[in-house]
């Protein structure tokens, strides 16, 4: 199923479609990795809305790139319940193990570190979620086994 | 998990094993009251959930059967009515709906279900929090599966994610983004019980809430009205239990217990022989509190009373080694990176205030500057179009206050006092990356 | 009266209609509640700027005045005599100015900038504010024509609501979060349409700022002289910014049964072509050997009085649609009753047919069901109308492309249109009017929008000259070529080419110049004094902004018709009194307004024979081509740089099936052919056009006629 099909289907869910301008730019940075300049058009076009106007969305939450992005992405808590117990010496793990800083793509585009807002974990610090899914109680320790996983799986 | 006998309801049945497939949720009495609800009159079923005197468990304790008695009835309105559950948790420190969702997500569908029921409604919209990747896959299993066995009659149910924005917890900017616009609260009034989803009457309602309607209609709503602290307080709470504790975790139980009791009987106290400085109290949007305000009940009418807040149920511990200044920036971090930008206080106010914060910290700051922070919160507080702006100038202004001596030591110091030693130096805040303003060239954040 | 409540507003009691919004019932007790995001033409309010704060009794939190509305008993407490409201006030301007940069000086909208002068009434006298501000890169060319100054911008979201909910076009947004918002259009596109030019003027900073009036002028070296736009059918009323002379920018002058206070990029750009570098300055001759030079005035009418007696009374004359009612009767007069000839080449067919059916263009707005006949987009045409069309769907109108016979009979108020060649002049959409039984029915109305923005007023005026009349000549002895449409005009071309002599009235070189023998410098509607007829029938008043480089055509209309024993005024007053007497019920030029209203058409006959509506078209083979005159497109467009970008790309417009059944793709180049010509072009879909139809811009259609045929 095209893209376009795709996101008309979820579409009709709803009683207004531009309503489901969110899982349809959810599907483009699925099947493209991001939100390119082609991703958007194709979106807008599925939905009957701007290139302007979804852009505009996707803009407004963080869970979309607007830049390219790497194959993977380790987004690590850095609020204060994490930050507490530690959360900043995981980040800094990450940050030497894959030699990028917070928001930056490893040189090889594989894998994108990010620092993220409260993931609702806060019972098991540190929370990293890797591709999306949360590993509870990180520690600096597990780092380079996470790195390792990631690299290895490719 | 918790460390005395389990008064548990909302989690009823999940004590031990996540209660996920139906036949296993039925087992412990399951969709019975779903059953017994579509046997009542809808406005039965509501004046049980005012009898109980359920109240929210977002953050704003508004009482949920009152709120479902004003959503009109199908033949006062030409559109139709709408039920959106809110299950956007973004607050820092609040992990309570995800554990509902991992552990009864039936009971989640039941309550909807109960709901739709009660004001009539056919659409049931749950916006989840476009984090939750587990917690959506086994919510949506558990719909189809309960689809599948013909429970959801003629209504229809969506799932919806959200996509990284702590605003769209607020219910206007939920609305907005379901809508599919940018997740910018609107105006009050028009409330969403008048003019809501697609303008639409619409009944929201945090994950807790409805969840815990299925054990109202199943204790019965004179019984559940004497758990926890009546007659305000009424029943169980998911309390958030985190940071400088022992046992961190989801302890459901009643309303009433003391902070004291929760942190140091039921979390096991601050660990590693340190003292508890201060308690995120009702989550980061909301006054701390300090030590000597530990032997208040969880209710919110003893909380009010001291000036703190029950909102969603959070108790974050933070021990002695916790420099204030930055918890404070750390926080007024996350508020500026989640402002939404629509409303002039709260998008530059919370700038400022980070901008001020930082100054302190790095001993650049006076005296007369924490007054300007004082006033500057009272400038945002109650002038903004939600109440983001507000809860960031809650929790600072609470900690400018509160902590003044420490705030001053920064001064003196020349620098934060606690050098390497605070438990949050060095934490990085996401609010730094702005990756997706490229042609913005920030200078002083 | 009992839809009236009683609301009392710092101390004053006010009666207002219930729902009355508060600033409005404010307003209404003479009290001011400022607001930056406030507009109402926007839409509802939205309580972003939180500058209109009010105290309401019985509710604990401040509310915004622009998102409550007046209820019986209400009383609301204004910063003016609430503390708390007026502190939530005074914060709103200092956070404003937390960012905003301290740049009045050299910033264009420094004067006449509601933050600077609300700011002075209402703000904090200092900052405390003692942290870097959020710098950008500036200023931005958002598009040729506006520049976008993100430091500036207070975020009120006036620009992007009027591009989501009034213009529609979805193309200026927000981008980002928070304090990090900015305002943008998709990645490096230029923000384009019919009306972006708006922006400028909702803007209650110097963020978004026309880039042709950047560092022209300070308000207190301009005047702005009330007008009217002279470059389409609406007649949208302006104030135009005058400096020394000259026309430096272009204001909407909210006339609200026409414009609503919105313009057309056309209208409000296109104002410098004035000062083309081609602008014909002085007469221009055709001297044997020598080409064409410059004369002076007096050998200039020599030689037009020369002309015109050795054409013995075979005169034709070719006008534009863009002279004033004055201009077309002057030169009707000359030619008619001093030479006794009759023959006028009219720019396109009046019907008077349409009389019966007269609204304001305001009523489309409240029309239930609104039926959009013709094959050129409105906005090509008459580009306000579009937007009166959009705000009737936004109201929940039903508009249709076809014409629905039963919606039309069965709604309260229903409104036709029709939009494209083939109309007659209104008189068809006229005949279905008076079939479906809209006369005299309130609320019900058809319009026309013609091509020319006065070609109504001129064949009116034309007609008024004389009751003579004209007789068919087999040779065009003398070809008067009246304004640039005119002298732009293929079908006048052609005539010049069968006459023995031409004279053209032209402002522009390239466009007259080689081809007459006399050539009389033309001006512009905003260097005239005059009046125009709009697409309503409304008679509305032109005032002169601009000193011509030039006498005007009054001037010398009226020298030369002396020579031939017609007396003419030279000034617009009398001659109008003249005409007015004739034609406009003896209203006095003065009377006509500086908003002026619609009025009856006194020379209109009792009844208008409606013709006959055509036979429907049987089915052909083949696609029916509309060739269409673009919005941006004609003399003056062409000579304006910032428009230069809204030139009408070289496409072809297709209906979705059409292209399907092609296997064209949007964006495809394809061919366009008839009968052995053929063009190639890109193809577009469209989603308003019908099956069978395809459509491309005039300049873009070489020589294709009728019905062709496309191929990828």
């Amino acid at each position: 199923m095209s893209l376009t099909d795709e996101i008309q289907r979820v579409a009709k869910r709803y009683p207004d479609p531009k309503s489901a301008i969110l899982p349809a730019l959810r599907l483009a940075q699925e099947q493209y990795g991001w939100l390119s300049r082609a991703a958007i058009e194709e979106v807008g076009e599925a939905l009957d809305l701007t290139p302007a106007y979804c852009m505009s969305v996707a803009s407004f939450y963080d869970l979309f790139n607007l830049e390219a992005a790497g194959r993977h992405t380790i987004e690590v808590c850095t609020n204060v319940c994490c930050g507490l117990v530690n959360a900043q010496a995981v980040l800094e793990s990450f940050e030497q193990e894959l030699g990028v800083a917070p928001g930056e793509t490893t040189a090889d585009g594989e894998i994108t570190l990010r620092a993220v807002e409260c993931l609702g974990g806060c019972s098991t610090p540190t929370i990293v979620a890797v591709d999306h899914r949360y590993r509870q109680s990180v520690t600096p320790e597990d780092v380079p086994a996470i790195v390792e996983e990631l690299r290895n799986g490719r | 998990m918790a460390a005395e006998a389990s008064p548990a309801l909302v989690l009823a049945g999940a004590e031990e094993q996540p209660l996920r497939d139906l036949a296993a949720y039925r087992a412990v009495g399951g969709y019975a009251q779903l059953e017994r609800a579509r046997a009542q009159e809808p406005q039965q079923v509501i004046a049980e959930l005012i009898e109980s005197n359920l109240r929210g468990r977002g953050g704003a304790f508004f009482p949920t059967g009152r709120k479902a008695s004003f959503i009109p009835t199908p033949d006062k309105v030409a559109k139709p009515v709408y039920i959106t559950v809110n299950a956007d948790e973004s607050e820092p420190g609040t992990f309570k709906d995800r554990e509902i969702m991992l552990r009864v997500p039936h009971r989640l569908i039941e309550g909807c279900l109960i709901a739709a029921h009660a004001i009539q409604s056919r659409f049931v919209f749950i916006y989840i929090r476009g984090e939750y990747s587990t917690e959506y896959d086994v919510l949506q299993a558990a719909l189809d599966e309960a689809r599948a066995a013909g429970l959801l009659g003629d209504v229809t149910m969506v799932i919806h994610r959200g996509a990284g924005a702590y605003i769209c917890g607020e219910e206007t900017a939920l609305l907005s983004s379901l809508e599919g616009e940018r997740g910018q609260p609107r105006s009050k009034p028009p409330f969403p019980a008048i003019e809501g989803l697609y303008a639409a009457p619409t009944l929201i309602n945090n994950v807790e809430t409805i969840t815990t309607i299925p054990k109202v209609l199943e204790v019965g709503p004179a019984v559940y009205a004497q758990i926890g602290a009546p007659p305000d307080s009424t029943g169980t709470r998911l309390f958030c239990l985190s940071g400088n504790v022992a046992r961190p975790g989801v302890y459901e139980l009643p309303h009433g217990i003391t902070t004291r009791h929760l942190v140091e009987e039921v979390g096991g106290g601050v660990p590693d022989g340190r003292s508890l400085k201060a308690v995120m109290m009702g989550g980061s949007s909301f006054p701390v509190m300090t030590p000597d305000d530990l032997d208040t009940k969880l209710d919110a009418n003893s909380l009010g009373q001291k000036g703190y807040f029950i909102g969603s149920g959070v108790v974050c511990v933070l021990d002695d080694r916790t420099c204030m200044v930055q918890f404070a920036l750390r926080v007024g971090q996350f508020y500026m990176h989640e402002s939404c930008g629509k409303c002039t206080p709260c998008r530059i106010g919370t700038r400022w205030l980070v901008q001020m914060l930082r100054a302190v910290e790095n001993g650049a700051a006076s005296e007369s500057d924490f007054d300007l922070a004082l006033d500057v919160c009272d400038r945002i507080i109650g002038k903004c179009l939600c109440v983001l702006g507000d809860s960031d100038a809650m929790i600072v202004a609470s900690c400018v206050t509160k902590f003044r001596d420490e705030f001053r030591a920064h001064l003196e110091h020349g620098g934060c006092p606690f050098g390497h030693d605070s438990s949050l130096d060095r934490l990085f805040a996401p609010a730094d990356q702005h990756h997706l303003a490229p042609v913005a060239h920030e200078a002083g954040v | 009266m009992s839809d009236l409540v009683r609301v009392t507003i710092d101390e004053r009691e006010v009666h207002v209609p219930k729902g009355t919004g508060i600033v409005e019932t404010a307003l209404a007790a003479g009290i001011e509640i400022p607001v930056f995001c406030y507009e109402p033409r926007l839409g509802e309010g939205i309580g972003a700027c939180r500058m209109c704060i009010v105290e309401i009794e019985g509710i604990p939190k401040l509310q915004t005045a622009c998102t409550t509305t007046a209820t019986d008993g209400m009383v609301v407490k204004t910063a003016r005599t609430s503390e708390k409201a007026s502190v939530g006030q005074n914060g709103t301007l200092e956070f404003i100015l937390v960012n905003h940069p301290l740049d009045c000086p050299v910033c264009d909208k420094g004067g006449e900038c509601p933050l600077q002068d609300l700011t002075f009434r209402y703000g904090p006298g200092n900052t405390r504010m003692n942290f870097e501000k959020l710098t950008f890169e500036k200023p931005i060319p958002i598009s040729p024509a506006i520049s976008l100054d993100r430091e500036r911008c207070i975020l009120c979201y006036r620009c992007t609501r009027f591009s989501e909910d009034v213009s529609e076009d979805g193309q200026l947004v927000a981008r980002n979060r928070g304090a990090m918002s900015v305002i943008t259009t998709f990645e490096d596109e230029p923000y384009s349409g019919p009306f972006t030019g708006n922006v400028t003027e909702l803007c209650p900073v110097g963020a978004l700022l026309p880039t042709q009036y950047r560092f022209e002028g300070r308000p207190w070296e301009i005047q702005n002289v009330p007008t009217v736009c002279g470059m389409c059918s609406v007649g949208c009323n302006v104030n135009a910014t005058v400096r020394e002379g000259k026309v430096k920018r272009i204001l909407s002058r909210n006339h609200p049964e026409i414009d609503e206070g919105w313009l057309c990029d056309k209208g409000r750009f296109a104002f410098s072509h004035t000062r083309a570098a081609d602008r014909i300055v002085d007469p221009i001759k055709r001297v044997r050997l020598r080409g064409f030079e410059p004369v002076s005035w007096d050998d200039a009418l020599d030689e037009a009085e020369r002309l015109l007696r050795a054409a013995h009374g075979r005169v034709v004359v070719a006008l534009s649609g863009s002279e004033t009612v004055e201009q077309a009767y002057a030169l009707a007069k000359l030619v008619r009753v001093g030479l006794g000839s009759h023959e006028a080449m009219l720019p396109e067919e009046v019907s008077h047919g349409l009389d019966a059916y007269g609204l304001p263009l305001s009523a489309i707005r409240d029309a239930q069901v609104v039926v959009v006949l013709g094959d050129v987009s409105v906005a090509e045409r008459a580009p306000i109308v579009d937007l009166w069309i959009k705000a009737a769907r936004r109201n929940g109108a039903r508009v249709l492309d076809e014409l629905d016979e039963k919606a039309v009979r069965d709604a309260d108020r229903a409104v036709l249109i029709w939009s494209g060649p083939g109309g007659r002049g209104g008189a068809t959409v006229a005949a279905h009017a008076e079939r479906l039984g809209l006369a005299g029915k309130p609320g019900c109305g058809a319009f026309y929008l013609p091509e020319t923005p006065n070609g109504r007023g001129a064949a009116d005026a034309w007609a008024a000259a004389s009751d003579e009349e004209p007789v068919e000549t087999e040779s065009v002895g003398l070809l008067i070529v009246s304004g640039d449409e005119a002298a732009n005009d293929p079908n006048v071309r052609a005539l010049a080419e069968r006459a023995e002599s031409v004279i053209a009235v032209s402002m522009f070189h390239g466009l007259a110049v080689g081809w007459a023998d006399l050539v009389l410098p033309g001006t512009s509607y905003l260097e005239r004094d005059g009046t125009y007829v709009n697409l309503e029938g409304r008679l509305q008043r032109l005032r002169r902004s601009a000193i011509p480089p030039a006498p005007d055509e009054l001037t010398w209309l009226s020298q030369l018709a002396s020579r031939f024993g017609v007396e003419l005024a030279p000034h617009a007053p009398s001659v109008f009194a003249e005409l007015s007497e004739r034609i406009y019920g003896g209203l006095a030029f003065g009377e006509v307004g500086e908003r002026a209203p619609l009025r009856g058409y006194a020379g209109a006959p009792e009844h208008v024979e409606t013709p006959p509506l055509p036979e429907p078209e049987a089915a052909r083979e083949g696609l029916r081509l509309v060739c269409y005159k673009p919005l941006f497109s004609g003399p003056a467009v062409e000579r304006v740089e910032e428009l230069q970008f809204q030139r009408p790309p070289a496409e072809v417009e297709l209906a979705r099936a059409d292209a399907q059944a092609r296997g064209i793709a949007n964006g495809a180049t394809v061919t366009v052919s008839h009968n052995g010509t053929s063009v190639q072009l890109h193809a577009r879909i469209a989603k308003d056009l019908r099956k069978g139809v395809v459509r491309i811009a005039r300049e873009h259609a070489g020589d294709l006629r009728g019905t062709v045929e496309v191929s990828a």
